[in-house]
């Protein structure tokens, strides 16, 4: 098997997880796929060192995530003072389509479309709600961390979080256990 | 909020996070870095990346570029004590004399705020600060405002 044919398959086994990483943090289809591209591209140059390792998807995830999130700051506007607004050209506060009766979501759906659903919704949140949820609860990062990554005090990461979570809970309709009728 | 309510919701939203697939990456992206690949290496070596270089031009770039170096600090050296620079220096500082009286006319002005200040007292001093402080908040929080407002999404009551 050549380098080339080596990369290919090396590539194949891990692009979906560099392109969930990259698209869960932008939430934008071209920009995921740009980042993904860019990510490969940068591992072939290390390719020699990586293909072996057992740290390869670490490796690759921490890259994807870096480059999303330099993405977002170069080309997006920062985490500010007006984090709140939408971003023009977006649709970041798009709303979702539920049914209109008032029994649990989570009932009435097969997995594949409750999968479907919350990545729908989590990819609806505003970006600055998005990125530190998304550090959070798959890169697992401590808010100390991302605070750190994203420079942004611990204050607005613990709010952006909870709001994030807020918005995706009344979204997917969840219940939880206090709340349980 | 209480921490009761935050913890079940950090676990809901948490369970539901970890029960999602990886997104599949669509088919068309392996022959784009392929294709991106293929681009790149029909490049010269020079418009590579420095880190793809072959070893021996990667070491004959760094000597050069340290040579380079050594050179520029010598040089500088040489200069400080060369007495042509010394020279230019000195003839240099002549024109520039004239900076000395803005400098001057400066010191004057600053001299008399500093009597009007001393006149009016520190009250006076801490008042205009507060104003400015006041003023620059005011501005600042009427544009988040107004940004706001100009911006504001309608929340679907769910």
């Amino acid at each position: 098997m050549t380098n080339v044919q080596q990369f290919e398959a090396f590539m194949r086994r891990y692009q979906n997880m560099v392109f969930s990483t990259a698209m869960r943090l932008l939430a934008n289809q071209t920009e995921a796929e740009d980042v993904t591209q860019e990510v490969f591209l940068k591992a072939y140059q290390y390719f020699d060192r990586i293909c072996a390792s057992p740290t390869a998807a670490g490796w690759l995830k921490t890259v994807a995530t870096n480059l999303s999130l330099n993405h977002l700051t170069r080309y997006r506007s920062r985490w500010s003072f007006f984090s709140e607004l939408p971003l023009s050209g977006r649709d970041e506060s798009r709303e979702l389509e539920f049914p209109a009766d008032e029994k649990n979501v989570e009932e009435e759906m097969d997995k594949a479309e409750r999968c479907a659903l919350v990545e729908r919704a989590l990819q609806a949140l505003p970006a600055p709600q998005r990125v530190p949820l998304v550090l959070f609860h798959f890169d697992e990062l401590s808010y100390d961390e991302i605070a750190e990554k994203l420079g942004v005090s611990l204050g607005k990461v613990k709010t952006d979080i909870f709001r994030g979570r807020e918005a995706l809970r009344r979204k997917l309709r969840l219940k939880l256990g206090s709340e349980a009728p | 909020m209480n921490a009761d309510y935050e913890k079940q919701l950090e676990a809901g939203i948490s369970r539901e996070l970890k029960r999602l697939p990886e997104l599949a990456a669509p088919d068309s992206l392996v022959t784009r870095v392929m294709s991106a690949l293929d681009r790149r290496s029909r490049f010269p070596w020079y418009r590579r990346s420095w880190l793809t270089w072959p070893p021996a031009l990667r070491w004959a770039c760094f000597t050069v570029l340290l040579a380079l170096f050594a050179g520029f600090c010598a040089a500088g050296s040489a200069m400080a004590h060369s007495r042509t620079i010394l020279f230019a220096i000195r003839r240099m500082e002549e024109p520039l004399s004239g900076l000395a009286t803005i400098g001057n006319t400066l010191e004057a002005l600053a001299g008399s705020g500093v009597l009007v200040l001393k006149k009016f007292g520190a009250v006076f001093l801490i008042s205009c600060s507060v104003a400015l402080a006041l003023g620059c908040s005011l501005c600042l929080g009427a544009g988040a405002i107004y940004l706001r407002l100009a911006f504001a999404k309608h929340e679907k009551a769910l």
